[in-house]
């Protein structure tokens, strides 16, 4: 287990809606709805956190997640609850898998990779839990390609890193270097917010 | 609002502190730099508001220009900090514009990458 990590968002458990949970949950809804409503079989939701997302799951639905932050699942507990499927949520570093290989249909990230530690690496964790053909579905920020974003991008990565996300990954690239196919980006703000739809070639 | 509100302050800041006779440089790189960190530190209130990353930005970006035009201007003509305000709020004006164009040109959805 990634202590520091663990660590960072045990900490900004507390106080974690207060800037995720206003505008941003509002604005996107309609696209991660969209993209939720494609869970079928088995899923895996990464980073559960505290349960922001689950509001925009498909009904009753089966669902296994996982988060590195106790305290997070602590206040995510009662959306958990309210779930008219079941979710079970468990603390789980995503680059120490305990499934099985080919244990999931489907993965879903929802603003995961901009705070994983080592995305290749948890990107090739996913991988590895995925059936072949299995689907992967992500709700991520990005880094830019463009001028001047990518400099104030990285410039303020340098301050957002200890609190919580990088601004600037280049999950695209990671995505294609974990060996998945990408099937569909679709840019929703700037070349920043963006859903990615890939497989697990077989 | 956020362009407006960021571009607005960058710019009554750097005609409050850049003077005539300037180096027009050094004004330029000092006021971008204070206009960003305007921007900057409005990202953490204005993005609970709005969201982190639809303000962080434009709010950076309105800062920037601003700060760069308003400071530049300041070295050659004594502006009060009225027109440094209103001057700036353009400037966050055209970033917004700008914004919402290179948005529209880059949204929507790739097949294959």
């Amino acid at each position: 287990m990634d202590n520091l990590t663990k660590t960072k968002w045990d900490k900004a458990a507390p106080t974690f809606e207060i800037m995720a949970g206003g505008g941003a949950e509002k604005r996107w809804k309609p696209f991660k709805e969209e993209l939720f409503s494609h869970m079928s079989g088995r899923v895996l939701f990464l980073a559960l956190g505290t349960g922001l997302d689950i509001p925009t799951f498909p009904k009753n639905k089966e669902i296994t997640a996982i988060d590195i932050s106790p305290k997070m699942l602590e206040v995510a507990q009662s959306r958990i609850n309210a779930y008219s499927g079941s979710i079970k949520a468990e603390v789980m570093d995503v680059h120490e898998l305990t499934y099985e290989d080919n244990s999931f249909d489907q993965v879903f990230t929802s603003c995961t990779f901009c705070s994983v530690p080592n995305p290749l690496n948890g990107l090739r964790s996913l991988r590895r839990v995925l059936k072949p053909d299995g689907q992967l579905f992500m709700f991520e920020h990005t880094g830019s390609r463009y001028y001047p974003f990518k400099i104030m991008m990285d410039l303020m990565t340098q301050i957002t890193r200890k609190m919580g996300p990088d601004m600037n990954r280049n999950t695209v690239k990671n995505v294609e270097e974990a060996g998945f196919e990408i099937n569909e980006i679709n840019h929703l703000f700037l070349d920043v917010v963006k859903t990615i739809k890939a497989t697990n070639p077989a | 609002m956020v362009c407006l509100v960021v571009g607005s302050i960058a710019g009554w800041l750097s005609s409050l502190i850049v003077g005539i006779g300037w180096n027009m440089i050094f004004a330029m790189i000092l006021a971008m730099l204070l206009g960003m960190i305007v921007g900057g530190l409005l990202f953490f209130p204005l993005g609970m508001l709005f969201g982190a990353m639809e303000v962080m930005l434009p709010a950076m970006l309105s800062g920037m220009v601003s700060g760069m035009l308003v400071g530049m201007w300041s070295t050659m003509e004594s502006l009060t900090q009225l027109l440094g305000l209103g001057y700036g709020a353009v400037c966050g004006m055209g970033c917004l514009i700008s914004i919402w164009v290179i948005n529209n040109q880059l949204r929507g959805i790739q097949s294959n990458g």
